[in-house]
Parts: C-alpha cells; structure tokens; sequence
C-alpha cells in the first residue's frame, strides 16, 4: 500500500493528496491516505473523494510513502513518519518544489531526522519549471492518452468562473443565454459564494458544479472544453483539471486575467476575457475546429513535462493496468426507499423480466433486501439514512464504496428513485457505467424540477413508468433516451376458492368469524410517519364486531406498540399483502404508484388516504384520478374525519359495488415491466 | 588612507563579532561566553545581521542580551560595513535563506566559526554550504578566510566538504577547535547512584531516536526515565506509563538533573551534535553521560560511549558498584577544563600572534 502523505495539514493539501492518489489509483497502484488528514470541513464532495482513500495506518502494511508538498513541512508529517517505524527497505520518496538549494536540503534533512535514513527528495521545479500553480502541493501530472471526441457529439464545455462576482444580472443571464445553446452543453464549475449567488437569483436553473463536487479526473474526462477565467487559476483542483483534460486531448481556453495557464507553456488557446464574448468565440471558432486544435495541442512539448511516467521513473514506481476482475457485464439495481417498498418492487419486476442472459444483483436498503432474496436475486445489504450521523450523506458515502466495490468498468447500473444520489452519480461517472434510472412521474408541486433533472444526463437511458391514467402522465424531461413505459406493478391473483380458504385462514388464525375484512395498508417506508392515521383507524374500527381488521406492513416495519393494544386489529408482516388485498372486503390504502396500481389492475375495492411528505409523489392528484372514476373512495388529508362514515358506506351501505363495477369496466394501459426489461438490455455505455 | 590602514592604526586590534543574535541554543550561549573571554584582547564590536532564518524582529538571544550589557557593548544591527583586524563571524547557516550578505567586510583575518556541521552522517549536506560562504567570501575582503571548526566532529565534516568542492581554495581550516567554551566546576556525583535516567534537548525530530531505540533507553525497567523536551511526543501522543515527559520549558535543568543520575542521550542517526554543550552540562552537573560514539567523542573519556541497546547493561552495573560510577564523574572535570575560558584564551592568544601581522 502506497501512503500519501502530505507536508502540512490543510484543505488545500488534502485536496493536493485526493489528486495524487486517485491519479495514482488510476495507473493501477494501490494507494491510500491516513484518516488522520481528513479535515473537519471537509464538505460533502471531498468526503467522498476521500472514502476511497481514508484508512487506518494500523491495518495496513506500508510499502511505500510518498510525501507530497514536501517544500513545507510541519511537525505533524514528521511524528506521522517516526510513528510509522518503517522498515529499512520501504522506500520514502517526498515532491516538492523548492525555491533555493536551502530549501531542498532543509526538506531532506528534516524526513531524514524524522525516518532515521534518506528520504529520495525529488525537485518538481527539474519536471515543470513553469507550473501552472506553483503552491500546488501535488505534482501536477497527468497521464498522456488520446481520449477519442466524437466529432457529432454534442461538446460538454466547463466554465469555470474564478473570482468572478455574480452580482451582475447581464453576467448571469449571459450565461442562461450561454446554456441554453442547442450545440453545446455547458456546466459552470463554482465556488460555493458563486452557487449561492446563482441560486438565489432569477437564474437559480444554470447547471452548476462546486468545486468539490467531482475529482478533477472525472471532470477531465466529462469535459471536452474548458474555460478559466479569474485571476490565476483557481486553486489545485482546478489546475488538475486543466492538466488532466489536456492530457487527454480535451481543449483548454485561458481566459484568465493573467493569462495563467497559456503562462506555463501549457497549450491552451488565449479566449476573451470578457464572459459576454465567450458564446460567439466558441460557436464561431471552437467548437467546430475541436479535433484541429486537439491535434495542434497533443504535439506540445508541456505534455511532456506533465507526464506522470517520468514522475513514476523517478519515483521507482512500475504502474501496472488493473484488470477487470469480471469479463462479463454485470447488471445491478439500486432501488432507494421511499414511503414504501415500492422503488425496490418494482425494480424486482422488471428484473424479473430481464432475459435469461442477464443475472441481475441488487444493492438494496435492510427493509428491502428480504423482498429482494425472495425474488431469488443477490442483494447487497446499503446501510440505511440515519438521523444519528452529523453528516447527513453518510449512509450514502457508504453506498458509495460498497457499490463501487461491485461494480467494474462497463458495468450496467438500474437506479430507481427520485433523487440521484452523489454516490449514484459519481459511480457512473467515475466507471464508465451503463446506467438508466428508472424515474416514475408526479413529482410534488413545488419541487425544482431542473434541480431533480440536473444529473440526468449521466444516464444513458431513463425509464419512466407510466401512471394508468393519461393526466397523471407529466412530461419532465424530452429526448431521445426518455422512454415511457406502461405501469409496472406486480400481479396476483386469487380464485374465489382461495380468497374464502384465505379468510377461513384467518378467522382460524386470529380465533374469531368475521363478516368484513378490512385491510390497513398505509406503507412500511421512511419518508413519513402515519401512526396516528393508523390508530385513528384502529379506534374506529374497534366497535365494529363483525370485523377484522389486518393492519399490513412488510416484515420489519416499525409498528408502534399501540397498534397492538386493539381487540379487533390484528398487525401482519408479510410479504403477501397483496393477496391480503385481494381476500379483503376494503382496503385502506395509501396512494403510492404501486399500491394504486394494485388496486386498479386487481380491481380491490379501496379507501385512498393520499400521504405528502417531502420525498413524496403527487398522491393526492393520483388518488383524486382514480375516485373521480368511481374506482375508489379517498380521503384527503383535510378530511379525516369523513373517514368512519366512508368506512360504513362501504361496508354497510354498498358502496364497495360501485367501486367494484367501476374496477372491472376500466380499462387500462398494458404493464410496462417487459419493455422495461427490454431497454435496460439494450442500454450500453454511450457517454 | 586605505582602509586597511585604517584598520591596523590602533594600539590594540580591532575585532568584530558579526552574528545572528537571534539563535536560540548552543550558537548564542557560545557566543556570550566567548565574548566575556576575548574582550581583553582588544577593542571589541558587536554586529547582528538580520537574516531570513529568523524573520524581520530583532529579539535578542537572552543569554546574549545579559552578556552584552555586562561588557557595555553596543549591538549594531545591519551595519553596511565592517572594519576590523579580525572579524569573526558565527555560524554562517544563518545565511541559509538569504541570496546576500548585505553587511560588508574589510579585515585582516576573516574566522568563519563552523557551529553546524557541513555534512550530516552519510554525507549528505546540512544546509546550502555553498550559498552561505559565496554570500561571505562576495561581501568580504579579507587577507585571510578561515574556517573554524568547533569539534572534531565538525572538523571531520568541514574538511569532508571542502575536499569536494571548489570553494576549497578560498578558505583554509584551523587546525585547532574553536570550541565552545564551558566554565563551570562538576558537582559531585550522588553517593548511592539509582537507575534514574533523563535526557534533555530542544524538542526537534533531529534530537531524538528512533522510538524503539527511546525504548530501549528508557524501559519500563527502570526506577524513572524522565524527558525533557518532549513537546513532540506529547503532540504526538507517544505516552508510556514509565515516561515523565515534559516540554521543553516545564522545568529548569538543575531540577532536572536533581531527577536523574543517568544522562542518556542519542539523536537520530541522520544527525549528529557538533559540539554537544547538553553532554558538558550533564557532565557538570555529576552525572553519568551515555552516548553515541561520534557525539562521545568530543568529551573523550568522560562519557561512555554505547549503543542504545547497551544502556541498560551499563547502567545496571554502575548501579550495582557506586565506585566506578564515582570514579566515572571524576573524569568530567578534566576534560571539561579543556573547554575552560582559560583553555579559549590560550587557543586566541595562538591566533592573535604578531605572525598573524596584526599584534605589534
């Protein structure tokens, strides 16, 4: 294991490491940085950079250290490195870029006190004499390949703003002019000042990305033009990013008041400094002469210079290419959990119906990993979102290591759920991975659309299924990679000898006869909590002697110990609940898209209590759909207390028949499980 | 008048201390001393540059400060010139950071006093040699350029240096040490010694061993092990139940050595003491010094000379047999005689000899 080490302790050269070593993990070396430097602000973005990297010393043998920004070194590098006790023949090799002869001998002289032996001290200043960023604590290195741009792709330009003040209105809707071309994809890269001003203005919708949020390798290699303004370049990250998209044959456009990257010798086209004169210059001289002014700029003598295989040299470092561990794709889904275990179904059905060629896995979170096995499919257990952690992602950084543990360059990744997660989003990115999000529709009022849209174009394909009525259908996003499917839900069946057998069952079961079964059905998810709906239920329920009333959750749901207390409410965890469904007289329901779709295309009488919270679909618009067809009844949230009245028009006054006779007149589109199958098999990697 | 004329007019010479007052250990505590010996050998001036290693304040070393106002002699910061018989400049590694020597000097004998070593074991360089003499010999015009090493350790390292470089011929090496003075009478030693051992240093990485061989000198075995200037281990969180670790300032070091009969000291293999004025005051306050050979050697029979894993041995006989332990303390007052005021003065008055054309 190669330990990175730094000089000093501080974001900038944390930063300076998590470069080093995911360039250094790229060329297939086994690296890693002691927990030890993660900074306490670390911020979200570097966190999950850094959870590649992060261990603990103690568990790991060190082969090699390499200290980086070694022309300023503190006391805690020097104790980091006497504590190692290394053995004599772990090499210790230290980058800096020393200004004086003194400076090198004091760095030299300083490990060796701390190693007890010669450190290889290697002067940058002998690799690159004119630095783009000369306190860049890392070597700013990259690895010379010729990364192929396709000449009809549309080209994905990174601006980054520098210094710039966002005050100006003509600068922001310059740039909302600027991403709304058709011929070019833009994304400002911004500090967080610059996101805030940006999100707080009218042009709060300008495709955004800190600073922080991708390493500069995956920004080199989703970026085919980059564009620098500000005075200088802005900081270590950024300086990687321009090295790493040059070295890969990407274009860098200096537009620096300093003129900073053209300075080091790097081959960069000088571009307007004036942010209102950039569109004209890329359309009219860019973006149709790319592979010229590649070609120009891939025979530069600074690529040379910038070569991480003479760093390696020097170092004693012999790369060698990781090989994939698999040859075959694998296909993985990562259902999220929502109020329900609906995301992980349907993603269970579709799975289903994949071709037999394709075995697929699951990475899903504890609630859903049994419904999953049940399947008879291999799931990875996720950790689930606490509220404990300080750190509100951290459940997904885990994700994001555990997945990144699976999965392998190529490999094919199904999401469903509303919000890509970052570990979502860099997986793809960073593994070059078939992707498609399976993203069904009616999102809440209110929510950004643009900002839920934002990391949909790291899909290759996104699935939406469709809802059973045409008004549900809202169309978020176009293109030729949206592909509407019909409803996806999961079929059951009961002949009427089963549903009287299963009712028997239950009297059995539960020790008492009852004329109506009434199903409780209200979800087992996360996002939001319905006890006192459900105890509001039970209660009204409990004078009702001639009932039974089965509040249904999946195995594993937290159900409040007062649903316990009633005589005529009895709690089922079971995986069945449909079939408890389709034996019941009514079913109260909340109107997810499954639970609704269940109850339409098995033709279950219901009572629709439509649940809103933040993570939350547009239940009520679905639920409404459906009783302004007579298919259900529905009690909106204003209107609980119409809720022992409906119960009795149900069961004592006939109701249920006119939501019965409505259910079988419907008709309905046809499921859109196997063309969801479909398209996932044909998805490959097309970024 | 030239200003060598200038220079050698008066009845007695004219020698001129130029120094980096802001050097906080041995170099200054040297320098004090010496100048307390040499000011009866003629009129004496003081010149402080200011360098880059220390930054733009001008605090002056304490124990530098005391002496000076003792003898009434002015400190003159940065003079643009420096005219003397004999001009002695301390320690050119306060050069290291800078490109020039800005203070100009005109003098019969010019004495460079080496208090770092040029080399570090194994060779490599201790700082930018090069830079600081060219800095010196561009801003000097002088008869004679002379490097004085301090020990013969130092010695080892100067010549070492000067037989690979070109330099060489600008300068030519004392053949005696200009060592560090230390005045001081040796206390007795304790009548019953007990495994009590100690070590006091500046708290730099350079200072210390390797911690298995901190281990091997200070076991669980002992009665105490006490550290003076530990400020690393502590921030560093290396703790053992057996160790008293204390910052560099916690204590005095006669209360510190009050705790101990055993001096252990060893630094990093990758550095070595040039004179190791922490051994003569351990020396002086009675106590038994162990030590690495090359540090050793400046003290010659006074110390024992060993390697870590031999401390323990060694110690444990001298405690079983009170008699060598004393016979070993009696030692140190010869050998620290050698460093005596009187012993610096009979060195000078070597140098300052109407063969060197500046005494009349």
């Amino acid at each position: 294991m190669i330990f990175i080490e730094a000089g000093t302790r501080s974001l900038r050269s944390f930063d300076a490491q998590l470069i080093f070593a995911e360039q250094l993990a790229a060329r297939g070396f086994n690296v890693c940085i002691d927990a030890e430097y993660l900074p306490n602000d670390a911020g979200r973005g570097r966190v999950y950079d850094a959870a590649k990297f992060l261990v603990d010393p103690g568990e790991h043998v060190v082969e090699i250290v390499f200290v980086i920004g070694a022309d300023e070194i503190d006391d805690h590098l020097l104790a980091s490195l006497r504590q190692k006790q290394l053995a004599v023949d772990v090499p210790v090799i230290a980058t800096g870029r020393f200004e004086a002869q003194q400076s090198y001998i004091a760095a030299k002289s300083r490990l060796a006190y701390a190693l007890g032996r010669e450190a290889t001290v290697l002067d940058l200043t002998d690799f690159q004499p004119r630095s783009m960023l000369p306190t860049a604590a890392c070597p700013l290195v990259a690895d010379i390949r010729t990364t192929s741009r396709s000449a009809g792709k549309k080209s994905n330009v990174a601006v980054v703003l520098g210094s710039m003040e966002l005050e100006d209105t003509e600068t922001l809707s310059c740039l909302s002019r600027m991403s709304n071309q058709s011929v070019y994809n833009l994304r400002l890269i911004v500090s967080g000042a610059q996101n805030e001003a940006i999100r707080t203005s009218p042009f709060h919708d300008l495709p955004t990305c800190l600073y922080t949020d991708l390493s500069s390798l995956i920004l080199a290699t989703s970026t085919d033009v980059l564009v620098m303004f500000g005075h200088g370049v802005a900081g270590v990250r950024m300086a990687a990013f321009a090295v790493e998209l040059m070295a890969a044959g990407g274009i860098a456009i200096d537009c620096t008041d300093d003129e900073a990257i053209v300075s080091s010798g790097a081959p960069a086209l000088i571009g307007p400094k004036s942010l209102l004169a950039l569109d004209g210059y890329l359309t009219g001289k860019i973006l149709g002469n790319i592979a010229r002014v590649a070609e120009q700029a891939a025979k530069s003598q600074w690529l040379n210079s910038v070569d991480i295989s003479r760093l390696e040299t020097a170092a004693g470092l012999k790369p060698t290419k990781p090989e994939p561990v698999r040859t075959e794709q694998r296909t993985l889904f990562y259902p999220t959990n929502g109020v329900g275990l609906g995301h992980a179904q349907r993603c269970a059905i579709i799975a289903k119906a994949l071709p037999d060629d394709i075995t697929p896995i699951f990475a899903a979170f504890p609630s859903c990993v049994p419904l999953v096995r049940r399947e008879g499919m291999d799931c990875i257990p996720l950790v689930q979102r606490t509220e404990i952690s300080d750190r509100f992602n951290g459940n997904d950084v885990l994700t994001y290591r555990r997945l990144g543990a699976t999965l392998q360059e190529n490999d094919r990744l199904v999401f469903d759920g509303g919000y890509v997660f970052d570990s979502v989003y860099r997986l793809i990115l960073e593994r070059n991975l078939s992707a498609v999000w399976v993203r069904r529709g009616l999102w809440p009022d209110g929510r950004s659309r643009p900002r839920m849209l934002e990391r949909e174009g790291v899909f290759d394909r996104v699935i939406v299924p469709s809802e059973a009525f045409e008004e549900l259908n809202d169309t978020y996003s176009f293109g030729d990679n949206i592909h509407t499917v019909g409803p996806i839900f999961r079929k059951a069946a009961l002949t009427e000898d089963e549903r009287d057998g299963l009712r028997a069952r239950l009297a059995e079961r539960f020790g008492r006869d009852f004329d109506h079964l009434v199903v409780s059905m209200l979800g087992g998810g996360v996002a939001s909590d319905r006890s006192a709906q459900l105890q509001a239920i039970c209660g009204m329920l409990e004078d009702r002697a001639d009932c039974l009333h089965l509040v249904v959750t999946w195995p594993g749901s937290t159900v409040q110990p007062a649903t316990f207390g009633w005589k005529n409410t009895r709690v089922v965890q079971t995986f069945e609940a449909t079939k408890l469904c389709l034996a019941a007289d009514v079913v109260i329901s909340a109107a997810g898209y499954n639970s609704v779709l269940e109850i339409l295309y098995n033709k279950i009488p219901a009572i629709l209590i439509p649940q809103s919270a933040p993570y939350l679909d547009n239940q009520e618009r679905r639920a409404r759909a459906l009783a302004d067809r007579d298919l259900c009844a529905l009690i909106t949230e204003k209107e609980f207390m119409k809720l022992e009245r409906t119960v009795s028009d149900c069961l004592d006054q006939g109701e249920l028949e006119i939501y019965r006779s409505a259910l079988n007149k419907i008709d309905l589109p046809e499921p859109g499980a196997a063309k969801a199958a479909e398209i996932i098999a044909e998805a490959q990697y097309q970024k | 008048m030239t200003v060598f004329n200038a220079i050698t007019c008066a009845d007695m010479p004219k020698i001129a201390y130029v120094i980096e007052p802001r050097f906080s250990g041995g170099t200054s505590a040297a320098v004090a001393a010496e100048l307390r010996a040499i000011a009866d050998f003629g009129q004496l001036e003081v010149h402080a540059v200011t360098s880059r290693t220390f930054g733009e304040n001008r605090h002056i070393a304490p124990v530098l400060r005391r002496a000076l106002d003792d003898l009434h002699i002015p400190l003159i910061w940065d003079a643009p010139r420096v005219c003397a018989d004999f001009v002695i400049l301390h320690n050119p590694s306060f050069l290291k950071f800078n490109d020039v020597l800005s203070t100009k000097i005109f003098a019969q004998d010019l004495i460079v006093v080496t208090h770092e070593n040029f080399l570090r074991p194994g060779g490599e360089e201790g700082f930018d040699v090069t830079a600081c003499l060219n800095q010196i010999e561009a801003s000097s015009l002088a008869l004679r350029r002379t490097l004085a090493p301090i020990s013969p350790y130092n010695r080892r390292t100067v010549t070492d240096w000067l037989s690979s470089t070109r330099v060489a011929r600008q300068w030519r090496v004392f053949d005696q040490d200009w060592f560090n003075i230390c005045q001081t009478e040796v206390e007795p030693p304790c009548e019953s010694p007990r495994d009590r051992r100690g070590r006091h240093s500046r708290p730099g990485f350079e200072k210390f061993p390797s911690m298995s061989d901190l281990d091997r000198c200070f076991p669980k075995s002992s009665e105490s092990n006490v550290i003076l200037g530990a400020d690393a281990l502590l921030s560093a969180g290396v703790l053992r139940a057996h160790w008293t670790l204390l910052p560099f300032d916690a204590i005095n070091v006669d209360e510190f050595f009050g705790m101990i009969d055993f001096y252990v000291y060893f630094t990093a293999p990758t550095w070595q003491e040039s004179f190791g004025r922490v051994v003569a005051e351990a020396l002086a306050a009675g106590k038994v010094v162990l030590t690495n050979p090359a540090t050793g050697a400046t003290f010659g029979d006074a110390v024992l000379t060993c390697d870590p894993g031999d401390v323990d041995g060694i110690i444990s006989d001298l405690v079983a047999e009170p008699q060598r332990y004393h016979e070993q303390v009696s030692k140190s007052q010869a050998v620290l005689d050698r460093y005596s005021v009187k012993s610096f003065k009979a060195m000078l008055s070597k140098i300052m000899t109407v063969d060197s054309g500046v005494l009349r």
